[in-house]
């Protein structure tokens, strides 16, 4: 059957639970691929520091190639803490950019920069959304992606001296939060006037792969929840790996939908959704590392099939798509959701 | 009125798991001046909670911040005992390499399997993180270790682990050395793949292969 929706439509009525001709495909992480860089001519890593390419890779790649409902900018999540002071090591065609150097140590006070927006890579990824939202907004949804506020703070310090002072020194660590929610925020309100529709928050470090429920609950969530209040568009909020025990807590945050890996127990989450009354579209939760990297275009169209039935609301990968993923498999997420 | 080595032991233990640095210090302490056995402290004592930790992290009672508050604990402990120990009585210990593979520079999993490893008493050689296979192969050698432990984090590195093993037969030391590799991208399935000897979920199953593998 032919699509009789654009993904624009599709998307945004999948977000409110609302019927679709088939279901919504995004990728709420970064979904370049070097097949994908190779199909439109934009590659790592020039295309995290120029504008245009950043938008013809995410742009043309997600929305024309992939066939994507949403398309988003960037590729990393280290672009606040280089904006904030960090030493980025570049990760060349092959990797992402990481920290080679945090710029603060938990001792310091930390002080937001006025300049924010014209700081780094800020500037290249909030063009690349305006250059795409003139050429694919009418089609598709088009996405800024920011960290979460716990995950930036981590990156201004160093996740184990981070963590160690939650329980030594926890009052050290707020004006690292709040200057995560701060540059977040920042961040977010500059893609919104540069046309997005949508924000992604990736609150990698806010996992239970990392922190313990409370954890969540005191130094991550609240700051989730005022951001989405604030940023007052659709937020998708993506957290990395385990998660049951907080699905209700993230519910809360009044995200536009919660975007997560193979380890939650989807209909576990759904069911508790139900009983409380809550309509969160659950967005996931095809393996990055698994099915969607080495599995064939058929096992895909299957895992595609089976996240359905599991009660996933919008196919996407569980996490960042591993840039080694076959294209033919990332197309195949599309071709599934359009048999099912 | 002076406790007893169980009784201390049991006590470090216990701080140990209820990440006491303080407490430790103080235990160590009073091991020490008690001319108590601090070998044993360490085993019987910062070991055992140290496992104890390791068991409800598994049960994920504990998480990675309460793994790290509890190894800097045990630390500590060592640091205080450490000088005390017979060196009779601390025998042969058996070298374990412990890295993250090249390109990858995930090194929490593997500072906690260096933690248990080292809680255990083995004699962990760190080689640190983004380790290339000739390194870890090298290294091994130079120093007589009969484990390599291998960690991956991402999908985009983890191939690299097959090449430290075809390098470890390249240089006919198939058996020689044992490699067990670990990660959140690995699976058992990756491993029996890529020619691993074992696959280890978390830093807990670390120890139990290391101490099958070498019968101790
Ligand atoms: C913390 C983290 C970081 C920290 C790492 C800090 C540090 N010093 O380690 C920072 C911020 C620096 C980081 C950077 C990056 N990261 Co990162 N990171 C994570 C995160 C959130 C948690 C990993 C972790 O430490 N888990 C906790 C530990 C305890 O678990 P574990 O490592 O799995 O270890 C357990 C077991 O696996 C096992 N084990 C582990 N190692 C070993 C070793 C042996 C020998 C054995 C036997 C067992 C064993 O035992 C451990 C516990 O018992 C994961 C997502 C997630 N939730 O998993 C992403 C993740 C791993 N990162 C990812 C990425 C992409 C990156 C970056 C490229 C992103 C970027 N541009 O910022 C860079 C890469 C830098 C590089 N070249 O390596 C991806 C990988 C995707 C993929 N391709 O597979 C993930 C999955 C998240 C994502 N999708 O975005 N990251
Ligand atoms: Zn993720």
């Amino acid at each position: 059957m032919s699509d009789t929706m654009t993904g624009r439509e599709r998307l945004l009525k999948a977000l409110k639970g609302e019927p679709t001709d088939r279901p919504s495909v995004i990728s709420a992480c970064q979904y370049a691929t070097y097949e994908l860089m190779d199909a439109v001519g934009a590659s790592w890593p020039e295309a995290h520091r120029d504008a245009e390419l950043m938008a013809t890779l995410s742009g043309k790649g997600g929305a024309e190639v992939i066939g994507l409902d949403a398309i988003r900018a960037p590729y990393c999540q280290t672009i606040e803490a280089e904006a904030l002071g960090a030493k980025i090591k570049s990760g060349g065609k092959t990797h992402i950019p990481s920290i080679a150097e945090h710029p603060y140590k938990v001792d310091d006070v930390p002080e937001f920069p006025d300049d924010f927006l014209t700081r780094g890579r800020v500037p290249v990824a909030v063009k690349a959304v305006s250059l795409m939202k003139e050429k694919y907004g009418d089609q598709v949804l088009v996405m800024g992606g920011i960290g979460g506020p716990f995950s930036i703070a981590n990156s201004l310090i160093g996740i184990t001296p981070f963590l160690k002072a939650m329980f030594k020194t926890p009052d050290k660590i707020q004006p690292f939060l709040e200057m995560g929610y701060q540059a977040a925020l920042t961040f977010g309100k500059a893609y919104i006037e540069a046309g997005a529709d949508a924000i992604v928050i990736e609150d990698m470090m806010a996992s239970l792969d990392m922190i313990s429920p409370k954890n969540y609950r005191q130094l991550a969530q609240p700051y989730e929840k005022k951001l989405i209040a604030d940023l007052g568009v659709p937020v998708i909020l993506h957290i990395c790996g385990k998660l049951d025990k907080v699905m209700l807590d993230i519910a809360d945050t009044g995200c536009a939908g919660i975007s997560v890996e193979s380890a939650v127990n989807i209909p576990a989450a759904k069911a508790a959704y139900k009983e409380k009354g809550i309509r969160l579209p659950i967005i996931g939760d095809i393996s990055p590392s698994g099915v969607l990297l080495n599995g064939t275009p058929d096992e895909i169209k299957d895992a595609v099939h089976d996240a359905l039935a599991r009660g996933v609301d919008i196919i996407s990968p569980g996490c960042a798509a591993a840039p080694s993923t076959p294209l033919a498999n990332l197309k195949a997420m599309v071709e599934g959701a359009k048999d099912a | 009125m002076a406790k007893s080595a169980e009784e201390l032991n049991k006590a470090l233990a216990d701080a140990v798991v209820d990440m006491d640095e303080d407490l430790v210090a103080d235990l160590a302490n009073e091991v020490v001046d008690n001319g108590y056995d601090a070998l044993n402290a360490i085993d019987q004592g910062l070991a055992k909670g140290m496992d104890e930790a390791g068991k409800l992290f598994e049960e994920e009672e504990y998480f990675v911040p309460e793994l790290l508050m509890c190894s800097d604990a045990v630390n500590t402990g060592i640091d205080i005992l450490k000088p005390h120990i017979h060196m009779e009585a601390a025998g042969e210990k058996h070298k374990i390499v412990v890295g993250v593979i090249e390109g990858d520079t995930h090194d929490i999993g593997k500072n906690l399997v260096k933690v248990m490893l080292s809680s255990a008493n083995f004699d962990v050689i760190d080689a640190g993180r983004d380790v290339p296979p000739a390194v870890f192969v090298d290294t091994a050698v130079k120093e007589g270790a009969q484990i390599i432990m291998i960690a991956a984090l991402m999908t985009t590195t983890m191939d690299k682990i097959g090449d430290t093993i075809n390098l470890i037969k390249e240089r006919g030391l198939e058996g020689k050395i044992k490699v067990v590799i670990g990660g959140a991208p690995i699976s058992p399935a990756f491993a029996k793949k890529v020619g691993a000897d074992a696959y280890s979920i978390n830093a807990n199953a670390a120890v139990r292969i290391a101490r099958e593998m070498l019968n101790c």
